[in-house]
């Protein structure tokens, strides 16, 4: 355990003035401003129309199928492209530390950066739903923002998501530079848009998240996610440990 | 050679990439103390050794023991007394110095107070605060230097550390290396393709070509097999060297009107002049001079090439 805190108080560090810190700030960014656009240009909104449950449901599902997916492949590419560009990991390796620890510390700062942007997504959505009231006052009876709605979402969506995380960071680690990385993010993804339709789709990993949003998968997407994400880590780790380093 | 309680010792080291075996049943032995001196031309398999040293990649037969313990079992006390900086210094470049260091040190949970202490004796404090892409090749092997001694290792391992250095840079690197063991009494084992190098700075050699272990002792023993040669121009090459071999001389044949003679003094010269001169032979030139050891570490590596070509 301490070996995982060593590691993971290095990792922060690493992080310093990197994009990988900077871009979890921006994806979130656009996809709010993408529903800011939508609920600005909108010329008539139904009495019926429920805000909140729109904005946070759209917000969540381009995450889920596409923004969040993407935003894994780049992040854990950039997470371990910086142990590629000077061959850090002999130097790594070389040192009184378990090689299990460093892997697992990976992992868990992609978790956590993933879970920031999540986080951000939904605050930014927020702002969004309370700008739109004071700007179309047709909308001034939108309710109170579903706070609880918001909360479980972000983390669900967050959760789903390990799969996809685990997946990501072994790659990256077994391969330098961004081509096999990002190819098997937007492979990933690509698929996702035709297997969502198709039964196959509900154990999909790039499609997890979004099954979340799809009647008859929610449970599936969770225990898949989770469990996936904690046994594919490992799996990811067992070879971690054996491989030899040049 | 000193062999009681090495710091370093391998038995039947063996490694396959493929087909291609790179390291041959390497028994290495080095003594605590000084600096060993790993010497082989490029490909020799020093690198695939130094490895198999770290655990980076594991033997397909043989072991490694540091400190007299095993490293499979002990890997990581043993390498808490160990440091290494292997080929080129694996660096964060949008980092400053000092946070390289702190990542490392971060990893190996040491005191803050080591980086000042690494700073120093690399002579990187003025330029620790500066990102790394901003420096030179010299300051980054330098940096990989500091990170190998953050931990205060008793054991440096260092694989060729003066590649890509400009001349400056060399002798800056050549310096911090023979400073260690004396200051610190921590020993080096330095890999380089290049024995002048070496030779400058080691104390034991060891001597690897095509993942075999040609020589192995101290700089004296290998310096005692420096030999003296006679480089002899006559206008009738032939002649003489049917000669001096008759009279039981090793000659080798030379470009031009020229031959070589293993001839051990000025008393030789002179015996191989008469007796040319007796035959009517004419000698216009005669030269005695040292065998360099770079002579003698590449008729060791081109021997065993030509043994393996012909076995």
């Amino acid at each position: 355990m301490m070996s995982l805190l060593r590691a993971l108080h290095a990792e922060l560090l690493k992080l310093k003035r990197t994009l990988a810190f900077r871009v979890i700030f921006v994806l979130p960014l656009l996809v709010a401003l993408l529903q800011f656009f939508i609920v600005w240009r909108t010329k008539k909104f139904p009495a019926s129309f429920d805000l909140w449950h729109t904005l946070g449901t759209n917000s969540l599902q381009i995450w889920a199928v596409f923004m969040m997916p993407l935003l894994i492949a780049l992040e854990t590419a950039l997470l371990n492209g910086i142990e590629h560009s000077d061959r850090q990991w002999k130097h790594i390796f070389a040192l009184p530390i378990p090689r299990h620890a460093v892997y697992v510390s990976k992992v868990v700062v992609a978790q956590v950066l993933i879970f920031i942007s999540t986080l951000i997504l939904s605050l930014l959505t927020i702002v969004v739903g309370i700008v739109a009231v004071h700007l179309r006052p047709e909308l001034a009876n939108a309710g109170p923002i579903p706070w609880g709605w918001f909360a479980k979402y972000t983390l669900l969506v967050w959760a789903a998501g390990w799969l996809i995380i685990a997946i990501h960071t072994w790659i990256s680690t077994r391969w330098s530079g961004f081509p096999i990385p990002l190819g098997a993010g937007i492979g990933g993804t690509f698929f996702a848009l035709f297997a969502a339709s198709a039964s196959v789709g509900k154990y999909y990993p790039w499609l997890l998240p979004m099954n979340l949003f799809i009647d008859g998968r929610f449970k599936a997407a969770i225990v898949l996610g989770i469990a996936g994400g904690i046994v594919a880590t490992l799996a990811g780790c067992w070879e971690f440990v054996r491989r030899d380093v040049m | 050679m000193t062999t009681e309680n090495p710091l370093i010792e391998t038995r039947g080291l063996t490694r396959r990439f493929g087909v291609q075996l790179a390291v041959d049943s390497l028994n290495l032995s080095v003594p605590a103390a000084g600096v060993y001196g790993f010497l082989g031309p490029n490909g020799a398999g020093k690198t695939t050794a130094i490895r198999m040293l770290l655990g980076l990649i594991k033997p397909n037969a043989g072991e490694v023991f540091l400190f007299g313990q095993p490293l499979v079992a002990n890997r990581y006390s043993l390498m808490r007394r160990v440091g290494a900086l292997v080929e080129t210094p694996s660096l964060y470049p949008h980092l400053t110095g000092r946070e390289n260091l702190e990542v490392t040190r971060r990893l190996l949970g040491a005191a803050r107070t080591l980086i000042d202490l690494a700073l120093d004796t690399v002579g990187l404090t003025k330029d620790a605060n500066r990102r790394v892409r901003e420096y030179s090749l010299g300051m980054r092997q330098r940096l990989g230097l500091a990170l190998a001694l953050l931990n205060k290792p008793e054991l440096l391992v260092l694989d060729e550390p003066t590649n890509g250095l400009d001349p400056a840079g060399i002798h800056e690197m050549r310096d911090l290396i023979r400073r260690l063991p004396r200051e610190s009494g921590i020993t080096v084992f330095l890999s380089s393709h290049l024995l002048s190098e070496v030779e400058q700075i080691a104390s034991h050699i060891g001597i690897i070509h095509e993942g075999h272990l040609l020589f192995q002792g101290t700089l004296a023993e290998l310096q005692a097999k420096q030999q003296t040669e006679l480089t002899v121009g006559v206008k009738q090459l032939d002649e003489a060297i049917d000669c001096l071999e008759r009279a039981g001389w090793t000659v080798q044949r030379r470009a031009g009107e020229l031959l070589t003679v293993a001839a051990r003094s000025s008393e030789d010269a002179v015996r191989i002049n008469s007796l040319l001169v007796d035959h009517r032979l004419e000698v216009f030139h005669l030269a005695l001079a040292q065998v360099s050891l770079e002579d003698i570490f590449l008729t060791l590596t081109r021997g065993q090439a030509a043994a393996a070509r012909t076995a």
